[in-house]
């Protein structure tokens, strides 16, 4: 599958007139819609690659809302879904909202509403995928440094001085200095302040 | 006077007596012959004794002469009515000799008038007088005997053949006192009789005593007939009797059908009149002296009953089945009654229904009870499917909810295209389209709402099961999907009709599928299985429904509690859901049971009776 440029509204509903219905206003309102009859045939098609969000219909037989929810959070999958519910559940709305989804709307939905959400959604796939992009950027920086780099790296995160970092290492603080430049050219950072930003997106402490 | 004019005239006397007596007895009863019969052999019988009285006081020849001459006009008429006799009494006697008899009797009395001075004398020469039995002066003819009165004698002889052929037939026949005491008088006359040729010839000298020969005849004769009118007698004493019986036994009868509150009927279909008690007048509101026929029964019946009551009539002279029907009758004041009836009908030698009789009796108050306790039940009925409907509202707000969506995006989404311009007037018209049958489907979804709230009249329709089971599913789909419960149907293709009312059936079998889909709630959702069966029952060929769980199964000490008011297993639940169920199964004259199935869960079944005369549902 080639991938498109502009963001894909995946719309998954057994009851074939809400899903084209659904899929004729995400359309007039300009998204690129792909519909699905069941969860089963969304999973066989969907594309992770593609941004965009999930309209899904919690009440489905076999595999219902909540299910797929759950099976795409243990594939690691980070679309953002809105949920359309016949009556309001409370229950499940709780439960689908712990477990990470965008909204919870209640069937039959006002198109603002819908087209707000799905522009949310789509909007917070679009910052997912650009910080999922950076941390590997960041990550692959971090893998180019040697593991005695690594080490002054994490001091120096700390905030210690040269001199500090040279005794506590037991080495001399040229030796440091040699290490820390190294660091700041492959991390590609300029300032301190900005290695410490990225480093604490990785999750990595301070020594 | 002498012995003789006594003894000669009681004999007339006698015969004329017993003549008057049975001319008086045929003249009320002239169906009977012989009474006439006997009569005038009585008479003859008189008038001869008669003739022989003055033949032996004759003074002249000339005298003699006429009144031989006259005997044999009585003599003739006694000839006749003795064969009449024994034909038409006896029945026995062999025609040919009768009419040989009559016959040749008429050829005599013809010959005896064209003849002088008679048949039997060719001359009387003198007359011999002489004195016999007690002094008394008597005369007997002397002078040549006639060869034509050969012919008085062969008619004497056949009478004697006739009567002793008659007398051995009704032997025979077993009616022995009838052959002793008319065939052997007749016989012991006949031979008696013979003592005229004898006379006439010569032989012997005594007078004519041709009246005893046959009052002894007239007097068997007349015991014979006097024993069958005190035989008459006797059944007419009999008779009054029994109906005197009868009378009382009506009287016992009307007693007891009044104190049972039963109008008693008798229907004269050929004359169309119907004869009714006094109770039964009362009971249809008919006035005491008032002429009832078929029609004015008629007009008296609800017009909602008329045709099966007349049905029911018209089916009971076709077939000679037991009338039965209950209808309701308006009287003339407007009250309406309800009134149980029941007949039998009574078919004529032809095979054609001539009577019909019967009893009705006032059911009123038994139809009121039973109205007040179907209204009670509908009630219970109606608040158990306000309650269910309760617990269904999820999933009744789900499913108008899901046409209200379809509609509702489908016109924005309208709007916008529109908006945007350049609408593509095609895509247009697939919106609408789908609008429109997005409506109409939220519509039917009010429709059935509508249904099962309404709280109404219960109407008895002959409907398919199968529809019922697919109405209830279109009700419960939301709810069965939401709880992963898969729903396998199985119904049979063809099966007769019943009678019902379709709500309250819908309500039943809804109530069993719930009751399954939470006996199922603590199972995996793979074995969340519901089954749903029609069929016919073995035996008594009802269609029976049946709703097959994989929950757990019913402890067999419940089986029947679970059918209680008021009890239940669920947190919610009033319990009144299976004991409505099963009242109104009752209603409809089925059944509502439980059983558990063999491997895991239990099995809910319902049968109702099929509808009479009913085709098969294709």
């Amino acid at each position: 599958m080639t991938a498109r440029p502009g963001p894909t509204v995946f719309v998954v509903d057994d009851y074939a007139p809400v899903r084209s219905a659904i899929s004729r206003l995400l359309r007039a309102a300009g998204f690129a819609v792909a519909p699905f009859a069941s969860a089963e045939e969304f999973l066989a098609q969907y594309d992770p690659q593609k941004v965009g969000c999930l309209v899904l219909d919690l009440a489905m037989p076999s595999l219902n809302g909540l299910e797929l929810q759950h099976v795409l959070a243990k594939a690691g999958s980070l679309l953002p879904i809105i949920f359309l519910t016949g009556h309001g559940d409370i229950p499940k709305g709780v439960q689908a909202m712990k477990r990470g989804a965008s909204d919870f709307l209640t069937k039959p939905v006002n198109d603002e509403d819908l087209l707000a959400a799905v522009r949310v959604a789509i909007e917070k796939d679009r910052a997912l995928r650009r910080e999922q992009a950076e941390l590997s950027e960041i990550r692959a920086r971090l893998a180019t440094l040697t593991p005695r780099e690594r080490e002054v790296l994490e001091y120096v995160v700390a905030g210690k001085l040269n001199k500090q970092i040279a005794g506590d290492l037991g080495t001399v603080e040229q030796t440091v200095k040699v290490h820390r430049a190294h660091v700041m050219e492959k991390m590609r950072v300029r300032s301190v302040a900005e290695l410490v930003r990225l480093t604490q997106r990785c999750g990595i402490s301070a020594r | 006077m002498s012995w003789i004019t006594i003894v000669w005239s009681m004999n007339a006397a006698a015969c004329l007596t017993l003549a008057a007596i049975y001319l008086v007895v045929w003249c009320k009863q002239r169906q009977v012959l012989a009474h006439l019969i006997f009569s005038i052999t009585a008479v003859a019988a008189a008038a001869i004794a008669g003739f022989e009285l003055a033949m032996m006081h004759a003074g002249t020849v000339g005298q003699y002469e006429a009144l031989i001459r006259w005997i044999h006009v009585p003599v003739w008429v006694l000839t006749v009515a003795f064969v009449a006799f024994v034909r038409l009494y006896l029945h026995a006697g062999r025609p040919w000799l009768a009419w040989s008899i009559c016959g040749l009797r008429t050829l005599v009395l013809i010959l005896n008038f064209i003849l002088t001075p008679n048949l039997n004398f060719q001359r009387i020469t003198s007359l011999r007088h002489f004195s016999w039995w007690g002094g008394e002066m008597i005369s007997v003819p002397f002078g040549v005997a006639s060869r034509w009165g050969l012919l008085s004698s062969v008619s004497l002889l056949l009478r004697l053949i006739f009567f002793v052929d008659a007398t051995i037939v009704v032997w025979r026949r077993g009616d022995r006192r009838r052959a002793l005491v008319l065939g052997g008088s007749m016989i012991f006359g006949a031979i008696l009789a013979w003592h005229v040729p004898l006379v006439i010839w010569g032989i012997i000298d005594v007078p004519f005593f041709l009246c005893f020969a046959y009052s002894g005849i007239v007097a068997a004769m007349g015991y014979e007939l006097s024993y069958d009118l005190l035989h008459a007698a006797q059944l007419a004493r009999q008779l009054q009797a029994s109906e005197t019986d009868l009378r009382e036994t009506q009287e016992r009868m009307e007693l007891a059908a009044n104190a049972a509150e039963l109008g008693m009927w008798m229907w004269d279909i050929v004359r169309d009149e119907i004869w009714i008690t006094d109770k039964g007048r009362a009971l249809f509101g008919f006035a005491p002296l008032e002429k009832v026929d078929f029609n004015r029964f008629r007009n008296t019946l609800h017009p909602q009953d008329l045709e099966s009551v007349v049905q029911a009539v018209a089916n009971s002279l076709r077939t000679g089945e037991e009338y039965e029907s209950e209808y309701r009758a308006v009287l003339p004041d407007g009250q309406v009654r309800w009134i149980a009836g029941r007949g039998q009908v009574e078919f004529n030698g032809d095979g054609q229904p001539a009577r019909m009789r019967g009893v009705a009796v006032d059911i009123t108050k038994r139809k009121q009870a039973e109205e007040q306790a179907a209204r009670h039940r509908n009630e219970m009925a109606h608040l158990a499917r306000v309650f269910t409907l309760g617990e269904l509202s999820g999933s009744l707000a789900h499913e108008l909810s899901l046409p209200l969506t379809a509609i509702l995006s489908n016109a924005q989404a309208a709007q916008r295209v529109l908006a945007h311009g350049g609408a593509d007037l095609a895509e247009v018209q697939e919106i609408l389209n789908e609008i429109v049958s997005e409506d109409k489907r939220a519509g039917e979804v009010i429709r059935r709402l509508r249904l099962w709230l309404k709280k109404g009249e219960v109407r008895q329709h002959s409907l398919r099961i199968n529809e019922v089971v697919e109405d209830v599913l279109k009700l419960i789909h939301s709810d069965l999907v939401n709880q992963h419960v898969t729903v396998d149907i199985e119904l049979a293709r063809t099966l007769p009709t019943v009678t019902g009312d379709p709500i309250q059936l819908q309500q039943v079998l809804l109530n069993l599928v719930v009751n399954a889909c939470d006996a199922m709630a603590d199972c995996n959702t793979q074995e969340r299985r519901l089954l749903i069966r029609t069929g016919i029952e073995n035996g008594n060929g009802a269609v029976i429904v049946s709703v097959i769980d994989g929950g757990g199964s019913i402890p067999e000490e419940k089986m029947e509690q679970i059918f209680e008011s008021f009890f239940t297993t669920k947190e919610q639940g009033m319990g009144l859901g299976l004991s409505v169920c099963r009242t109104i199964i009752a209603a409809h004259r089925g059944k509502l049971w439980a059983t558990n199935n063999a491997d895991r869960g239990a099995t809910f079944h319902f049968s109702l009776p099929i509808r009479k005369s009913d085709g098969r549902q294709s």
